[in-house]
């Protein structure tokens, strides 16, 4: 168990150093810097030079790695070139936190709805509510999420003026008004991925349904409800599972867009600025704490197929 | 301030849907029953702008980008300001209360007394000069550094009273020293730059009508009022938020819903969508700025000054405003723009000079080209700014009609900037913006091995004529000088000059007192509800 353990920390450790060697080299190989960008229309080639020194930026490229690697092994992420603030503070302390909420009430919202209706997909197979249900989900798939997230503030948020359009409110502080401003953001991130759910969900429970012990479940006389949601929604739990941990990647690339559409201050919109602006330290974090939230997910997900499934559990 | 949301919804759907209907509707009611409160604030003294613009930094001295300095502006003074009176622009005292010539190169400010910096330090004849200082000769080196090329000293003559001594007379000392876009005369106080060093960019001080608060990365930057500003009875809001926003189609929503009370900018497409709702003031002139299409001198196809002037010519300015300004604009002739009120000639359009659409004449140039077949060309371009790719997109079917096979090619900004500043492009489709005087607009664009003449051009006779416009203070004098270096300039065609533009600024109707002036600024000063 133990070694398994450090098998998977060492493991872990390893796909976080080439994602960072990835991403930094990718970044820098990109053409543009972020001294060009800073100084704008005031650019000339001395000032060019003095920043580029000023910032540790002519050095060569593996000093600048393993220089940034160390630091960031001893907890120093950094200050941005642009703003001046602690990496730490901007990256973890307050974008994190936006993107780790967006992306629960997404997930949440596409869990509770999805879920049933995939039920309700499957156990009135063939039936308008079906075929409603098809619909929901291609069309679902289907639409842009950013086109999404602005036909919702145009028509909810600037035609009926029921729901804001922009901004966060912080649910620690202002729980209603935090879900509040994060309804449209959550519908729009998680329609995506509530169709994809509607979907997996109706086809492996359509599979279930047919197999002999829910044939045998219904002769013994047990009520309908407990047959679907007991006995067959457990064989569809671990498919489920699988697909949200590996969604989680998706949804996390969804949440760029919503970001910048609702204006959320989050790592979405974080990580796209220090792109397009060559924050090359700014984007380093963000790859970490990404690349992090992906594997923990993945970690989470592999822990809970025993929970999920008895015949998963070590005997 | 609190307030209820469930209300302020109920209010909303009451008005929409009927008060009747709403009260009696089941689903409308369990959305009202289910409604939360939210934080929110209060209007009334409390301004909220959709911020699209890019800020850079909070420190006048080191900023590049028009975004901050409109922001600057509220929490700094310069020794002058710009006005405005809505024909002509003019440079007055403002931290300053009068400013005289005692010859043509030496100039004295007397200076309001009592004046503070927001942290308490006096603002006197010592902060001045050090100010003036950290911008001319300052480490690190200010970028604006240049703007006081010619100083030769700064002395303190009273705890009220500066000079600047230079070297020769300096036509641009006005918009050099004016905070809207000279940035290198906003004042700054010593104690606060020492405290903070280069964070003082996050952390300004100034003397300005309101005092800094915090600015949160890609959420807000907020500012509050200054009570003791040194103008009788300004500010008279009490708090102004600066939303950043980056998505403008988010923000143009944003204001239509009442979310906010104004827009620091607008992309040109939403516009006239703006100005048709009665809610919204749309300001808007034709600004000190030009667009243009650069072109490589020093590479083929553009290093033929004959291909040059063709494409000058073969621009339908008209055509172009339609398609890629929607209407909103005016050709550009020369690069002096309207607002440089005594430089700018009204009838330029039926002088004949500078640059103009003539399809034959372009044919004719393009005719004494020495390539006379196909040429290729590629147009660097970047999806930025309020005109995007569109005047890129508008302008290759009029070159195709002199023989010039133009391409796009679509990079993203820090590639775009990157490539112009090394000079790796055929042509590149730009504007210089927030321009008050000639020699800004002029001379450090096209002014030989200038870090802005991103074309290469170079000639001795046009550089002569406007180094000789820089040292003259007589505007009559000066203005036949840019006139004829303007000649060569149009003729010799680095670039071809497009349009001049208006710059938009967007509030509500309940914005009282907004005082616009064409130099793309947004001063909250007199502004109230």
């Amino acid at each position: 168990m133990l070694r398994q353990a450090l098998a998977k920390i060492v493991q872990t450790a390893a796909v976080l150093l080439i994602v960072s060697i990835v991403s930094f080299g990718v970044l820098k190989l990109a053409p543009g810097d972020p001294v060009e960008l800073m100084l704008g229309e005031e650019y000339s080639k001395e000032a060019h030079q003095s920043l580029m020194i000023q910032l540790g930026l002519d050095r060569p490229l593996p000093e600048q790695y393993v220089d940034w690697l160390g630091r960031f092994m001893r907890g120093d992420w950094g200050t941005s070139f642009v703003s001046r603030t602690p990496i730490f503070q901007y990256a973890f302390v307050e974008a994190l936190p936006v993107t780790l909420i967006l992306a629960a009430a997404a997930l949440g919202l596409a869990i509770l709805i999805g879920v049933p209706l995939g039920v309700i997909s499957a156990v009135r197979k063939d039936t308008a509510w079906d075929a409603a249900a098809a619909a929901f989900a291609l069309t679902g798939s289907a639409f842009p999420s950013f086109y999404l997230g602005i036909l919702l503030i145009w028509i909810f948020g600037a035609s009926l003026g029921l729901f804001p359009t922009m901004g966060f409110v912080p649910p620690w502080r202002d729980f209603w008004g935090g879900l509040y401003h994060l309804a449209m953001p959550a519908i729009t991130l998680s329609t995506p991925f509530m169709a994809l759910i509607v979907r997996i969900t109706r086809a492996n429970l359509v599979e279930t349904l047919e197999q002999p012990y829910i044939a045998a479940a219904r002769a013994r006389g047990e009520p309908a409800w407990r047959v679907i949601w007991i006995h067959a929604m457990r064989n569809v739990l671990v498919p489920l599972a699988t697909i949200v941990g590996l969604q989680l990647g998706t949804l996390l690339h969804g949440a760029v867009l919503t970001e910048t559409v609702f204006s959320l201050p989050g790592i979405g919109r974080m990580i796209t600025d220090a792109v397009l602006g060559r924050e090359y330290l700014v984007v380093q974090a963000g790859v970490m704490m990404t690349g992090c939230l992906v594997i923990m997910t993945n970690l989470v997900v592999d822990l809970s197929y025993p929970v999920l499934d008895p015949r998963l559990r070590p005997r | 301030m609190m307030i209820d949301h469930k209300q302020v919804l109920a209010d909303k759907l009451a008005t929409r849907f009927g008060r009747r209907r709403l009260l009696h509707g089941a689903g409308a009611a369990v959305a009202v029953a289910s409604l939360p409160s939210v934080s929110r604030a209060a209007d009334g003294g409390h301004i909220k702008l959709a911020w699209i613009d890019f800020v850079d930094t909070l420190d006048p001295h080191f900023t590049s980008y028009l975004g901050a300095i409109k922001i600057h502006n509220n929490i700094y003074n310069g020794l002058l300001k710009v006005e405005y009176d809505g024909e002509k622009v003019s440079f007055v005292p403002d931290l300053a209360e009068s400013w005289k010539l005692l010859d043509d190169k030496t100039h004295v400010f007397k200076l309001r007394s009592g004046v503070k910096f927001h942290d308490g330090e006096i603002c006197d004849a010592e902060a001045v000069k050090w100010s003036v200082e950290r911008v001319w000769r300052g480490q690190p080196k200010s970028p604006h550094a240049w703007k006081y090329d010619y100083l030769e000293s700064v002395e303190v003559v009273d705890p009220l009273t500066v000079k600047l001594n230079f070297k020769n007379p300096y036509a641009f000392l006005p918009v050099a020293l004016t905070g809207s876009t000279g940035r290198a005369g906003t004042i700054v106080p010593r104690k606060a730059i020492e405290k903070y060093g280069k964070d003082f960019g996050r952390n300004p001080v100034g003397t300005g009508p309101f005092k800094f608060v915090s600015w949160k990365e890609n959420d807000s930057i907020v500012l509050e009022k200054n009570p003791n500003y040194f103008e009788p009875g300004l500010p008279k809001l009490d708090r102004a938020t600066f939303l950043i926003m980056k998505e403008a189609s988010s923000a143009v929503a944003a204001l239509l819903a009442g979310r906010v009370d104004g827009m620091s900018n607008s992309p040109l497409q939403f516009i006239n969508q703006l100005k048709s709702n009665p809610n919204l003031t749309v300001l808007g002139e034709i600004e000190g700025n030009y667009s243009l299409m650069a072109m490589n001198c020093r590479r083929p196809p553009f290093d033929d000054i004959n291909v040059r002037r063709a494409v000058g010519f073969a621009i339908d300015r008209e055509a172009l405003i339609k398609q890629a300004f929607f209407g909103l604009g005016i050709p550009a002739y020369t690069p002096i723009s309207p607002p440089m009120t005594g430089f700018f000639d009204k009838n330029i359009a039926k002088s004949g000079r500078g640059q103009f659409f003539d399809l034959e004449k372009a044919k004719a140039f393009r005719a004494k080209a020495k390539e006379q077949g196909p040429i290729e060309a590629v147009i660097l371009t970047s999806e930025q700014g309020q005109y995007g790719t569109r005047v890129a997109q508008t302008i290759v079917p009029m070159l195709d009609k002199i023989g010039i096979k133009a391409k796009l090619e679509l990079v993203e900004r820090a590639a775009w900037i990157s490539r112009r500043n090394a000079g790796e492009f055929h042509m590149i489709d730009m504007t210089w913006s927030a321009d008050l005087d000639p020699d800004e607009t002029i001379f450090p664009e096209w002014h030989t091995g200038n870090a802005w003449n991103y074309s290469g051009w170079s000639n001795t006779e046009f550089d002569k004529l406007v180094e000789q416009a820089q040292i003259i203070l007589d505007v009559k004098t000066r203005r036949d000088l840019y006139v004829k270096a303007e000649d060569i300039l149009m003729d010799e065609a680095p670039m071809a000059i497009l349009t001049h533009m208006p710059e938009f600024k967007i509030l509500t109707k309940k914005v009282k007192g907004f005082k616009y002036t064409p130099a793309d600024s947004l001063d909250l000063h007199t502004v109230s509800f």
